[in-house]
């Protein structure tokens, strides 16, 4: 089967929903990690991309009761419900201008009470403190829930954040689109069609966006595989997704808590077979945060051509029980992907290329591996 | 195995290496040849290798014993700094190059369980390390943990157990505990 996929992936030419499937049914997920890798070079080659930017959560309350979030407190005044003031937001950033990101990133729970001025101000506040910084803010379901809330359409809640000063749409929302998985995960938010109709109206606007899946709890590959296949005709209709972020579900602390987490291997297969199956897709990130900065690593070779970036200040995840660091400098994922033994690239939202840094002569794991005192095998040997 | 490896180990010109673990030792001039291939053929051929010679059985060792196995190769070792890549590295060339069913047992105290895990598709055979609390400290005698929807409670021990055997089977592989290391 696998020979099958790989002779498509050879000629160019469009898997199927079935390969999908074999791909993530398939045994050696070494094989698997190379024939995506064959696509992630032809597409871009040793190039591996990163950028400087910031996370925000500047609510965590939500109407929402999504099984697998750890971070969402129902209610204002709940223990540990915050909502930022914009000012202390905007503080955020202009303590960080020494070194300022070039992209913010803001997703929120979904607030009831907060008026949609609230939203505007915080965009027009970054955007006055600096003006060249990328507002990549409230993924699919948050537009879609200010969209309910103030009683406008898609398009009215895009044209005015836009005009406050919003550039790009995250993806996060996802989760599964299915909905044997959906309703059963996440029933009070916007279901599959609202999310990818949002995104549509997005980029029917100019308004590049990302998408997502969070992977690794009730689904089944036929699920994934489902989701995968909406993206990518969504995608043949629009062509406005940058990048696609496979997150693993992390069950500390919410409803799914009973669940194991899945595995780097499951990891390493996701993102895969994602490469494999989003061929209209350029990008597909290995966000560290999800996976840890090791396996992320790992994943370049597994078709990722994407670290996400910096991110400082991540939340979501840390409440769901990642043990990934709160952030990592541009030094640390330069060398990250260096000893991938690919090119870093930092690059600003829309993936135009902020600076290339040098890539390793070798990939700098043999090379340490050949500098290193040989195993005691390699004794016997000699 | 299918014939996409065949053909990313010919493709590599690393067929006389596969052949010529089959029949006898590989050289040091073909393990100088595998530290420079590519990762992901190298783990490839590893994982065959391994197959090949000790099956899909993992090994799962959670007491450390008195003194260390002369017969079996630990990674990373104490002292080493790898990163995850590495560490592959480091596995997939202990299989090649040890002895036929050569033991090459991982360390996930060291190296984390994720490593670990992937480590078991690059040619390890074995994993080792202390049964512990998600934060790395040691379970107490007794302690329990709630598991299931009802938060029914079990003791931690038999709990992390069975997390460690489900991390050996998603990788495909069987899982099976020795009481200690001998």
């Amino acid at each position: 089967m696998l020979d099958a996929i790989r002779s498509k992936v050879d000629r160019g030419e469009r898997l199927s929903p079935e390969d999908g499937i074999a791909l993530f049914q398939h045994p050696d997920v070494v094989a698997v990690g190379q024939l995506a890798n064959q696509v992630r070079e032809r597409l871009h080659g040793d190039r591996t991309y990163f950028n400087r930017n910031m996370r925000l959560e500047v609510t965590n309350v939500c109407v929402a009761s999504c099984l697998f979030c750890s971070f969402a407190k129902l209610e204002e005044g709940s223990p540990g419900a915050h909502t930022m003031r914009a000012e202390d937001a905007w503080a955020e950033l202009e303590a960080r201008m020494d070194d300022p990101p070039s992209e913010i990133h803001i997703v929120n729970g979904l607030h009831p009470g907060l008026p949609f001025s609230y939203y505007e101000e915080l965009l027009s506040g970054f955007k006055r403190i600096k003006p060249d910084v990328h507002m990549k803010c409230f993924t699919a379901v948050e537009i879609h829930f200010f969209s309910k809330l103030y009683g406008m359409s898609y398009r009215e809640v895009l044209e005015r954040l836009r005009r406050a000063g919003l550039d790009s749409l995250p993806g996060g929302g996802a989760e599964i689109f299915h909905p044997e998985v959906r309703t059963r995960i996440s029933h009070d938010k916007a279901t599959a069609d609202e999310y990818l109709e949002v995104h549509r109206v997005a980029h029917g606007l100019g308004i590049r966006t990302n998408a997502t899946m969070l992977y690794g709890h009730i689904e089944t590959f036929e699920h994934r595989v489902d989701h995968l296949m909406r993206l990518r005709a969504l995608q043949d209709e629009t062509r406005g997704l940058q990048a696609f972020i496979p997150l693993a579900f992390h069950p500390d602390g919410n409803g799914m808590r009973n669940l194991p987490a899945p595995t780097a291997v499951d990891a390493l297969r996701t993102v895969a077979v994602s490469r494999l199956l989003l061929d209209n897709v350029p990008h597909i990130k290995a966000y560290w945060v999800s996976m840890t900065p090791e396996v992320a690593q790992i994943a370049l070779r597994f078709g990722a051509d994407d670290l996400d970036g910096t991110i400082v200040h991540e939340t979501i995840y840390r409440a769901a029980g990642s043990r990934s660091p709160g952030a990592l400098s541009v030094e640390q994922l330069v060398r990250l992907v260096q000893e991938a033994g690919r090119m870093p690239v930092e690059r600003d939202t829309l993936y135009n290329v902020v600076r290339e840094h040098p890539r390793a002569s070798l990939p700098e794991a043999a090379l340490r591996v050949r500098e290193r005192k040989a195993s005691k095998h390699l004794e016997v040997l000699s | 195995m299918s014939a996409l490896v065949d053909r990313a180990i010919h493709g590599a010109s690393l067929d006389d290496v596969l052949a010529a673990r089959r029949t006898g030792v590989v050289t040091a001039e073909q393990v100088e040849r595998l530290r420079g291939a590519d990762l992901l053929v190298l783990g490839a051929l590893a994982d065959r290798v391994r197959a090949e010679e000790v099956g899909d059985e993992v090994r799962i060792f959670t007491e450390p014993g008195p003194d260390p196995e002369p017969d079996v190769v630990v990674l990373p070792q104490a002292g080493q700094e790898l990163t995850g890549l590495d560490l592959l590295r480091e596995v997939a060339l202990a299989r090649m190059s040890g002895p036929r069913a050569a033991r090459v047992r991982v360390d996930w105290t060291r190296c984390g369980l994720e490593l670990a895990q992937i480590a078991l598709g690059f040619g390890a055979s074995e994993l080792e390390g202390r049964i512990a609390s998600k934060r790395g400290l040691p379970l107490v005698e007794g302690e329990r943990l709630g598991v299931g929807k009802k938060s029914r409670m079990e003791l931690a021990e038999i709990v992390k157990r069975k997390e460690l055997e489900g991390f050996v089977r998603r990788a495909g592989r069987l899982p099976s505990f020795a009481q200690e290391v001998s």
